[in-house]
């Protein structure tokens, strides 16, 4: 029995953190609607900046933040500017252009291509103050990092959650969200808002980048794992909801974590996107999301 | 004989009765307008009709055949045709090529289609363009089209959204004179509107939807004066008394 | 001379240079490269039916690939089907899996879709990367299936290249008849309403999730046939070459870059975007590993941005442009609208 507390233990920290990344989509998806292919490659980006500060520096994982996500933020708003903006306006009356589609695709390749071309394909792993370190809680082992990583979490959604509720852009985010053109209307600059929405997506994988790197091997394809894991997730828990999110990534933690128990990576990878695949079919605005003509 | 029959319809939304135990009964050959201020109930009561919606409750009979709640698709091979609010042609294809997407419902021959579809364009006085893409198309074209399409498919009854919303009084003469032609080519016609004195001009008879609830029926002449109606368009004030 | 019949020379002339071509191009390595081209040429016609057409943007096609070559590559090696028979097979079970995952969802939403294509394109090489029996079949999982040689037509096997050659430049242009005579039909234009705008289609007569997924059935059974031919060809092949996203994605962006419900706009994609990757692959990946990936996102990018409907519009424009200098028509001015 006991194993089975642990698995749900390690599952739900592991699980918030895919949340966490989870949750710059679920941002983007809900309020500019697109699919952001390139989301994973933001995660690599975050991972290998704050690798980079933290190996160059020596610094704890989590004071690299300071860097890492101002950095993060202005990389995601320039790309959205100067990529996806266009696409937008150009097809105005499109509600989600395929065209965004094959954009981010296009910069998922030559992000992941570049990094592998300056940086080798090698896994490169970084020690810091936490790395390998956990405690024991009961007869339950807790790794240490991870439960960092659930307490940024927690910490940037409720940041999160409050921006988007008491704060004018968070307030101008929302509208522009529901109804570019009427948005446009009130005197909101809705391109505006999706670049500092997708700045704030992209922040938040610098977050992510951080709190990864003191256990997680960083390599250029990193992103593809978590990209996938993401749209899953994100869907699942429904789109647009932050809630959803945490809660989506969790349930994918915990099927991974207790199926490990179970059978092999690979087949527990097999079970998620089955789950994915049931719930598009009987659920498919998500546990949270709101109920449309899907 | 009744063509169309709306009985006791109702459509909500959550907590919002947009249509309300609405009855109605149209006449072959007639044309019937629904009028009512805007958000009133207009589309939503054409939408439980041409299969968008299914109603919370009642029924829609066609010639005695209920109807209630069918698809779109099968609404139209009923032969009960509509047009949009909001036109929607196939903006990336020629005017001919659209016209034909609603033949085909009569015939699998793509050469007969094309026969069928340039006949419903001579009618609509649209031949001279039929080979222009619908992008290129002005509105009063557009809404003309629209018009053409739902034709195509060779109706019984003909369900039109608010077609002359935006057009020139020239323009709106013009579509005028082929409701009326297709009138009398035997089609029954039910038509929202908003331009009153167009749509006072061309129907039989009128009923005004305000909330959802039918207020007034009647000949033009009847709503016109009537005080319902008045008090719903334009206030108290207006009622002669 | 007129421009009508200059457009015909030089549609004779490429017939006759392409059902040629062996003739005067003498080099295996050459013509394995223009099958492979014309394979993906192919592939991408069969795509462009759901993914032209029905306006939905499928991302996990290679899945059919996979699913013919292993159910005729099976069928051959452990109970002696030919190859021929065994491709229909496949077709037809690709065929049956398309539509089954097409009916719920063919419905949803343009991201959806994508999403759930991508899902189970990525399901299924998951799957078959760790299977090594499924049933009395043996799939041998990660390390692939290597086909027995054994020469004859019967077995779909030749020593040299030029029959492959033949088999496919024919597939492609039944492939490109199939579409042709579709856009002709009722289907055709059900299709493309539906894709465009499915409300006034619908108010039309017309159901279009049922045609949407009649097209994905049609569109399933061609795209497996390629999977056969490929492990007839290579006479080897593993889960990773056919299965899996880049593969799947590799086609979309294929058609999309060339024009995606066009006809022309498939092929014009895989002819001119293949031989930029295999080039760029060859000259560049010692040096720079994954060169070629950066200059094929930044086509991708480019190309979305500034002609989002795809080459083959400024490309028929240019021969329109050739053909009237040539014959010294003068160019008529566009009204542009």
């Amino acid at each position: 029995m006991d194993f089975i507390i642990q698995a749900i233990v390690s599952g739900t920290l592991m699980g918030s953190i895919y949340g966490l990344a989870a949750l710059g989509l679920t941002l983007i998806f809900g309020v500019i609607k697109v699919i952001n292919f390139a989301h994973g490659s933001c995660l690599m980006v975050g991972m290998y900046t704050a690798y980079w500060v933290v190996k160059l520096t020596g610094v704890n994982p989590y004071f690299a933040l300071i860097v890492v996500v101002p950095l993060l933020f202005v990389f995601g708003y320039f790309l959205e500017d100067l990529l996806i903006n266009p696409v937008l306006k150009a097809q105005g009356d499109v509600r989600e252009p395929t065209e965004i589609i094959v954009v981010t695709s296009g910069v998922w390749y030559i992000l992941d291509n570049i990094t592998l071309m300056m940086f080798g394909a090698e896994y490169r792993v970084v020690q810091t103050a936490i790395s390998g370190k956990s405690f024991e809680l009961g007869q339950i082992i807790v790794s240490t990092p991870k439960l960092y990583g659930f307490i940024a979490t927690i910490i940037v959604s409720l940041a999160l959650v409050w921006f988007l509720k008491s704060t004018k852009i968070g307030k101008s985010i929302r509208a522009a969200s529901l109804d570019r053109e009427a948005a446009s209307l009130m005197g909101i600059n809705q391109y505006r808002m999706y670049n500092i929405a997708f700045g704030i997506g992209t922040a938040i994988m610098g977050v992510v980048g951080c709190v990864l790197i003191p256990f997680y091997y960083v390599f250029p394809t990193v992103g593809v794992i978590f990209d996938v894991k993401c749209f899953i997730i994100v869907v699942l828990g429904g789109l647009g909801s932050i809630p959803g999110a945490l809660i989506g990534g969790v349930i994918v933690g915990l099927i991974e974590s207790i199926g490990a128990q179970f059978m092999t990576s690979t087949w527990t990878e097999l079970i998620v996107y089955a789950v994915f695949l049931t719930v598009l079919f009987v659920m498919p605005s998500g546990l949270f999301g709101e109920k449309r003509d899907w | 004989m009744t063509e169309l029959e709306i009985k006791n319809v109702s459509k909500h939304f959550g907590g919002l009765k947009a249509v309300d135990q609405f009855d109605l009964s149209i006449e072959k050959n007639q044309i019937f307008g629904l009028i009512g201020p805007n958000g009133a109930g207009k589309s939503t009561l054409f939408n439980c009709v041409a299969g968008v919606y299914a109603p919370t409750s009642g029924q829609v009979i066609f010639r005695g055949d209920e109807i209630t709640g069918m698809k779109p698709w099968d609404i139209c091979k009923k032969r009960i045709a509509r047009t949009f609010q909001i036109v929607k042609p196939f903006k990336m294809k020629t005017v001919l090529y659209n016209t034909m997407v609603g033949a085909f419902i009569r015939s699998t021959n793509p050469a007969e289609v094309r026969d069928m579809a340039l006949d419903v364009l001579e009618r609509l006085k649209l031949a001279d363009k039929k080979d222009t893409l619908a992008k290129n198309l002005t509105i009063a074209d557009r809404k003309r089209l629209e018009l053409a399409r739902a034709m195509a498919t060779d109706p019984e009854i003909l369900l039109l959204d608010e077609c002359m919303a935006g057009l020139r009084p020239n323009e709106v003469d013009a579509v005028l004179e082929i409701i009326r032609g297709i009138r009398d080519g035997g089609v029954t016609i039910f038509v929202i509107e908003h331009i009153m004195r167009a749509i006072m001009s061309v129907s039989d008879r009128i009923a005004v939807i305000h909330f959802g609830k039918k207020i007034a029926e009647g000949t033009p002449a009847e709503v016109s004066t009537d005080e319902k109606v008045i008090k719903a368009y334009l206030g108290e004030s207006y009622v002669a008394t | 001379m007129t421009k009508e019949t200059l457009d015909k020379i030089f549609k004779v002339v490429l017939v006759v240079g392409v059902f040629t071509l062996p003739l005067w191009m003498s080099s295996p390595a050459y013509l394995q490269i223009v099958i492979l081209m014309f394979w993906y040429a192919y592939i991408t016609t069969s795509w462009n039916m759901v993914g032209g057409w029905a306006g939905v943007l499928p991302l996990g096609h290679s899945a059919y690939i996979g699913i013919g070559a292993y159910t005729s590559t099976v069928l051959a090696i452990h109970y002696g089907v030919s190859p021929w028979i065994g491709m229909f097979i496949g077709g037809v079970l690709a065929s049956l899996v398309g539509i089954i995952i097409g009916i719920p969802t063919l419905k949803m939403r343009g991201a959806y879709f994508a999403l759930s294509t991508m899902a189970f394109g990525e399901g299924v090489r998951v799957f078959v990367e760790n299977t090594d029996k499924l049933g009395p079949f043996v799939l041998n999982g990660p390390r692939g299936i290597c086909i027995p040689l054994q020469e004859s037509f019967a077995n779909f096997q030749f020593m040299s290249k030029v029959p492959y050659y033949y088999i496919i430049l024919i597939m492609l242009c039944l492939a490109l008849f199939v579409t042709w005579y579709m856009s002709r039909i009722r289907i055709g234009y059900y299709l493309n309403a539906g894709g465009e705008e499915s409300e006034a289609a619908e108010a039309l007569g017309v159901n279009v999730a049922k045609y949407k997924v009649i097209a994905m059935g049609i569109s399933c059974f061609m795209t497996a046939l390629a999977g056969t031919f490929y492990a007839q060809l290579m006479l080897y092949f593993y889960p990773k070459a056919l299965l899996g996203l880049d593969l799947s994605f590799e086609i979309a962006f294929i058609s999309l870059i060339g024009g995606r419900g066009t006809l022309a706009g498939p092929v014009i994609g895989a002819l001119l975007l293949r031989p930029v990757t295999d080039f760029s692959r060859i000259y560049f990946s010692s040096m720079l590993p994954g060169l070629h990936l950066v200059i094929y996102g930044l086509i991708l990018i480019l190309i979305m941005l500034y002609q989002p409907r795809g080459l083959q519009a400024p490309l028929s424009k240019f021969y329109d442009w050739l053909l009237n200098k040539i014959t010294g028509n003068a160019v008529k001015k566009e009204v542009k609208s």
